[in-house]
């Protein structure tokens, strides 16, 4: 047996996340002095940036301390590197836009850093408890940046929502964990692993069920289907890069600790491949239907990415290395396109008055053929269209889901994906084929959004055509894995 | 020169990148001269690529060339490479040979488009796609190009888009097709879960071990990937989009729904005709499929008065012969049909576009007439696109629809009633072919002043391929030439080592046993020929005597109109008996089993999605309690669940 | 009936009944303080399990702290009259609502009750059983400050993150704030046919 429960105090392993933290103490404590303030985006900057090298660093490093707490491991650093990315996107996008809605705070930054850095602590825990925080960690400066626009009723209400519902889910979340504890006297995902037999033995009944909770807790911050009712009216009411952030690293990282937890943790439970099977199927449907009627880009986006999330569930359903290999590719392509989806809609939003309805779209390539061919990509990788990464990204995991004979699963999967090209095609088709109802005010770029544009189509197009990059890099990701 | 074969794809992926992105910048003649140019040089390439395969030896004719491995995951292997073999070869040639020529007349037909640059854009990406789609070596990359096709075509459909029809049949091309793609997808999957590889190669030779020949596997996976066939060749059910699909530009309908992207199905199955080979159901269902197809559109195609619908469902009825063929096995027919079809389609349509700059856009057949003496250039290259697609002898129609029905005669999965089938639908399309000539370039002339003041031969840039196309749709079928006229069938033999490994693959006896039945296979064609002619003769009657002794009575009426009666009558039973029942069934095929049932299903399915999304969009009410409620609905199911198990 | 058992029974019935009046009020400073008489009762329990720290902790920081903080901004918030917890649900929705509540109780319930039944005699066997100074402020600082350093401090971010966020919630609005418009503030964004908020 190894010895997991390394007592080394070494804080070498947490490198990423004390610089997200420092960064944000930082930010906070300049943020008052106006002239200091203005800095604190370059700050967090920064921080993002040596949070990401120090990440990319600890690729390789297999080792644990604190007694366990920390599991520094290739599958966690590989998440690391995937969270600052996605912080790092939404920090260039974000920038200008609150400063056009006057929200430009610095206590922002900090709480983007802070979110990314519980992101991290989930990403790198094998211990219930750390997980637990970890969420929260992440959670508590989501509550209050989706409220950040105090002015705007809808954002009231997005934090508010959202804050009572993850306090619904926390509550079962830590019930699950409680009753995991009282089972088996451990919280260490890895005791849980060695010791099931006795686990199982003796309290199925008190693991199982905390099993669920815990399936309960994570399912709502992935947004599975019947957890997902929140996300409509948050992604919608909170400010548009923060939605962007939403959609992608809350979401990561719940899949990371739900990868952790399902696939290697809990794996002996048999039952966890059908009640999986039923999420995916559900969270994938229900997302799409949903998605088709909808009249404003963001909702409609927000269902796409519950639908999205079905997708990545089928990963859960099938298991193995193959399907968890494809699971963090979908993520990583996922979190590119609909990025960039999410930064043309802030482009749009710096126009006054713009909510991202279809009907402002209309038209919108007689003004701006550059950007309506670039969302129409987007909106194309999230149809799954060759040569886009969407498309391999669903390839991989039907393929790796038909070699373990998931084929009624696949079904669903692809005639979902075949469903949702309706209402995605509806922006393309809308924004080249309608005529435009009013006039357009042109959208004025900068030079951050250019390159948040640049990368995500970059990293759509370029995967797209060149996937092995990644393919390989997810798959040594696991292979490293506990 | 095989190292190059990758230029001719991105030759004009080439052109498509600098039209695209300096769209708005260069003027016109730059982007002529880049969208056309790039598809003259693959078309060259291609065709010197085309000879040097041709010089090899022919078990040896087979180019395959990686460009670079694309996914290696465990034991996934594919690679991006291109493949050249002699089915592919065909391919490219009738894509860049058509292809060249309907982009040189798109240049006269859309001189006055403002929205020049971005035809042309479309255009060379979707030559590109089509490229990538015939020279794919493996599944994937095929299917790659196969969806860029398919976005092609619906950008290209909704061109127009400030035209509501327009765009709703671009939408309407890309959701139906999406349902054929679900089906290759699915197939793919199989494909590659059963053999462990996509690449067509690895396939044909380890196809015959890993599926049970005649199991139902097979059957599933090939027609799994029929649906994809479907979709993309329009067949049914899924042809609903095509004759909707005439809104886009005339150039278009010729390159895009009648010569190549319709066609992918058919070359898909011949590419895969190792697996189709091993399922005789799943052939079965494609020549039933097919056959009924073809006269299903034909039958249509007598009542519309559009000339471009009639085009498109005599395309859809072509198309079921080419999946005829390929369902009673006889692949080579199918490709050989395919190709002629290519050409005397495409000029065809382009011919029909000629009428349309000449009438100012007016596509109603009644509202034209007497336009031989306008436009003689356009109405020769017609007539001869129209006597190819009837099958007179001698022109390349013939020998290809001829060798269909032969095969669907005699070949080991053939049967009489295909053949039937097959000879009915000769005699429908020669009639509507042959109603369409006279409508539009015979009799009185319908045309309002306005228009027939404007009315003009095209310029040298559509007319000149029109007259290449003509020269083809003429000559095109001579490679295939029948045995029993004393000639060898040089396509036949060409094709030979792609339809070899299929035939392999079931190890029987030739099922290509056309030596013993000369007498019939003679007695057969004349019967084919004299249908077409005796449809032809009616036509005429119809549709060119008819007016002219109409106006006549009406003249007349007090004199002789007792005998003019007569003859009326005579056209009245005969009208009556055959014609009439023809065009009310036709009708009611159009009307009802079309409108109303196909596109009600369709439709049904969207509304039953619509109503779904609404009752749903009920539940999400806004309120935290609601969601709240189903939130722990959920953890009860979930915990009672887990506490089961 | 033991003593012991006696202070079990009483204190549980309190703790219990504290958390269920706790729910079932309208009024929300009368909320808090019925989770007062919970913690309370909870207390009592820790005291009798030998974790006496636990619950002088629970007295002093919960109780005497943190809920008569809460008390002060309930007041302040003047949310005095139930009428601002928005109108109540309709008969059939509140049957559900109830109904799917009980559900969830009765199940814990059972499982709960299964499993006290199975493992009867121990807990899992990896916990040590609890030696004298189980509970005591030096067992609980040793834990803290070795096996369970990293969730200690990751704790203290998390507050941190709390206080900033209650800051940025309830700081004044600053001047491009103002002014607000309240009259948007009424009805939900996702459905526009339903009236009242919550």
């Amino acid at each position: 047996m190894i010895d997991y429960t390394s007592a080394s105090i070494d804080f070498a392993l947490l490198g990423p996340e004390i610089a997200l933290l420092a960064s944000a103490f930082l930010i906070l404590v300049t943020g008052y002095v106006k002239s200091l303030g203005k800095l604190s985006p370059g700050v967090a900057f920064v921080g993002l940036v040596i949070a990401l090298v120090l990440s990319l660093n600890q690729w390789g490093n297999q080792s644990s301390g604190f007694f366990g707490m920390v599991t520094c491991d290739d599958f966690g650093s590989a998440f690391k590197v995937i969270f600052t990315l996605i912080a790092i996107l939404t920090l260039l996008m974000a920038h200008r836009y609150l400063s056009h809605k006057s929200l430009n705070r610095p206590e922002f930054y900090a709480l983007l850093n802070i979110s990314t850095m519980g992101m991290m602590v989930m990403a790198n825990s094998t211990d219930l408890v750390v997980m637990f925080l970890g969420l929260e960690i992440m959670s508590l400066p989501l509550y209050v940046m989706a409220g950040m626009a105090r002015r705007s009723p809808e954002s009231n209400e997005a934090g508010i929502k959202y804050f009572v519902m993850g306090a619904f889910a926390s509550a079962f979340l830590l019930m699950g964990i409680a009753f995991v504890y009282g089972a088996s006297g451990t919280t260490d995902l890895r005791r849980l692993v060695t010791d099931y037999h006795y686990i199982v033995g003796n309290f199925k009944l008190y693991l199982y069920s905390g099993v669920a909770m815990i399936l309960v807790g994570f399912g709502f911050k992935v947004g599975a289907v019947p957890f997902h009712s929140w996300i409509p009216d948050v992604y919608e009411g909170a400010p548009t890069p923060v939605t962007a952030f939403f959609s992608v690293g809350p979401k990561a990282a719940g899949f990371a600790v739900l990868l952790r937890l399902f696939v290697f943790g809990f794996a002996y439970i048999g039952l966890l491949s059908d009640v999986f099977w039923v999420l995916a199927a559900l969270t994938m449907t229900v997302g799409n239907i949903m998605a088709l009627r909808q009249n404003n880009i963001k909702r409609m986006l927000a269902y796409s990415s519950i639908a999205h999330a079905g997708y990545i569930l089928i990963a859960f359903a099938v298991g193995g290395d193959s399907a968890v290999s494809a699971a963090m590719f979908y993520l990583v392509a996922y979190a590119l396109f609909n990025t960039g989806a999410f930064a043309v809609l802030v482009l749009l939003e710096t126009r006054t008055g713009c909510k991202s309805d279809f009907s402002e779209l209309s038209g919108f390539s007689r003004l701006h053929p550059y950007l309506s061919s670039v969302l129409a990509l987007f909106m194309f990788a999230l149809c799954g269209f060759p040569p886009t990464v969407g498309f391999f990204g669903k390839f991989y995991l039907f393929s790796a889901a038909i070699q373990s004979g998931f084929i009624w699963l696949v079904v669903i999967g692809v005639m979902n994906s075949f469903v949702s090209v309706y209402y995605y095609l509806r922006v393309i088709k809308v924004s080249f084929f309608d005529q435009p109802q009013q006039t357009f005010v042109p959208v004025t770029y900068s030079p951050a959004i250019i390159v948040v544009l640049l990368i995500t189509l970059a990293g759509t197009l370029g995967l797209g055509l060149f996937p092995q990059q990644l393919l390989d890099i997810s798959q040594s990701a696991i292979f490293a894995f506990l | 020169m095989t190292e190059y074969l990758y230029l001719i794809p991105i030759l004009p992926l080439v052109g498509f990148l600098i039209n695209g992105l300096l769209i708005g910048r260069i003027p016109r003649p730059v982007i002529t001269l880049i969208g056309c140019g790039s598809v003259a040089l693959s078309l060259a390439l291609s065709l010197s690529l085309f000879f040097e395969l041709k010089a090899l030896p022919a078990d040896s004719r087979m180019i395959e060339q990686v460009l670079f491995t694309w996914i290696v995951s465990g034991n996934f292997h594919v690679s991006m490479g291109f493949l050249l073999d002699p089915l592919s070869a065909v391919m490219i040639l009738v894509v860049t040979g058509v292809g060249f020529l309907i982009h040189v007349y798109s240049v006269g037909y859309m001189h006055k488009d403002p929205g020049y640059g971005r035809y042309f854009t479309y255009l060379n990406l979707f030559t590109f796609s089509m490229l990538t789609l015939v020279l794919a070596d493996n599944f994937l990359l095929m299917f790659v190009g196969w969806e860029g096709v398919g976005l092609c075509s619906y950008l290209l459909i909704g061109f127009w888009y400030h035209k509501k029809s327009a765009a709703d049949a671009g939408k309407k091309a890309f959701i139906v097709n999406r349902i054929g793609d679900f089906g290759f997808l699915i197939g793919m999957f199989i494909v590659f879960w059963q053999v462990g590889s996509l690449n067509f190669v690895d396939i044909n030779a380890m196809a015959p071990a890993a599926f049970i020949a005649g199991g139902s596997l097979i059957t599933i996976t090939c027609l799994l990937l029929f649906v994809g066939a479907t979709g993309k060749s329009a067949q049914i059910p899924l042809f609903v989009w095509l004759p909707d699909a005439m809104e886009g530009p005339t150039p278009v309908s010729a390159l895009i729904h009648a010569a190549t992207m319709v066609t992918a199905g058919v070359y898909m199955i011949v590419r895969s005709n190792v697996l189709y080979m091993m399922s005789p159901d799943a052939l079965f269902v494609v020549a039933v499929v097919g056959a009924l197809t073809a006269i299903f559109a034909a039958t249509i195609g007598l009542a519309q008065n559009d000339i471009k619908r009639v085009l498109a469902y005599s395309t859809v009825s072509q198309l079921g012969y080419m999946f005829l063929a390929c369902g009673v096995a006889a692949f080579t027919a199918g490709i050989f049909h395919l190709m002629t079809h290519a050409f005397f389609k495409a000029l065809l349509f382009l011919a029909s576009g000629s009428v349309l700059h000449a009438m100012s856009d007016e596509k109603d057949i009644r509202k034209m007439g007497g336009l031989k003496k306008y436009i003689p250039i356009t109405y020769w290259t017609f007539l001869i696109g129209t006597l190819a697609i009837t099958g007179i002898p001698g022109l390349s129609g013939f020998f290809s629809k001829d060798e269909i029905l032969w095969k669907a005669f005699s070949s080991d999965y053939g049967h009489p009633v295909f053949w039937v089938l097959g000879f009915v639908t000769a005699g429908l399309t020669a009639f509507y072919m042959f109603r369409l000539v006279y409508l539009t370039f015979h009799g009185p002339e319908r045309m309002d002043d306005e228009t027939k003041s404007h009315l003009h031969e095209s310029p040298k840039s559509m007319t000149v391929p029109l007259i290449i196309l003509a020269a083809l749709a003429i000559a095109g079928g001579w490679v295939g030439m029948p045995h029993i006229l004393g000639a060898t069938n040089y396509f036949e033999h060409w094709l030979e080592p792609v339809m070899a490994s299929g035939r392999n693959a079931v190890d029987t006896h030739a099922l290509m046993s056309t030596s013993s039945n000369a007498g019939m296979e003679w007695s057969l064609m004349v019967a084919s020929v004299g249908l077409v002619l005796i449809s032809i003769f009616v036509a005429r009657m119809f549709y060119n005597k008819k007016p002219e002794l109409a106006t006549a009575w009406q003249k007349k009426m007090s004199g002789l109109h007792k005998l003019l009666l007569n003859k009326y009558y005579i056209d009245e039973i005969y009208g009556a008996v055959i014609v009439r029942p023809t065009v009310y069934f036709s009708l009611f095929l159009w009307k009802v089993v079309d409108v109303v049932l196909i596109d009600g299903l369709i439709n049904g399915v969207a509304v039953v999605y619509n109503d779904l999304s609404e009752s749903l969009r009920q539940v999400q009410t806004g309120r935290v309690r609601t969601y709240a409620t189903w939130f722990a609905v959920g953890v009860v199911v979930l915990i009672a669940v887990f506490m089961r198990g | 009936m033991s003593l012991d058992l006696a202070i079990f029974v009483i204190s549980a019935l309190v703790a219990v009944f504290g958390a269920t009046m706790m729910i079932f009020q309208r009024n929300p400073v009368a909320s808090v303080l019925y989770l007062i008489l919970s913690l309370v009762g909870q207390a009592v329990l820790y005291v009798q399990l030998g974790a006496a720290f636990v619950g002088a902790v629970l007295i002093i920081v919960y109780s005497g702290a943190i809920l008569v903080l809460f008390l002060f901004v309930i007041m302040m918030l003047n949310l005095r009259s139930s009428a601002d917890l928005g109108e109540p649900s309709p008969p059939v929705s509140r049957f559900v609502k109830y109904f799917v509540s009980c559900l969830i109780f009765l199940e814990l319930s059972f499982i709960i009750r299964e499993s006290l039944g199975a493992g009867s005699t121990t807990s899992a066997g990896i916990v040590t059983m609890a030696d004298d100074s189980f509970g005591s402020v030096e067992s609980v600082a040793t834990l803290l400050f070795t096996r369970y350093l990293y969730p200690f401090e990751l704790t203290s971010v998390l507050l941190l993150s709390a206080i900033v966020g209650a800051v940025i919630i309830a700081r004044r609005a600053t001047e491009d704030e103002l002014p607000p418009q309240p009259e948007k503030a009424v009805g939900p964004i996702s459905q526009k046919t339903n009236e009242g908020q919550e």
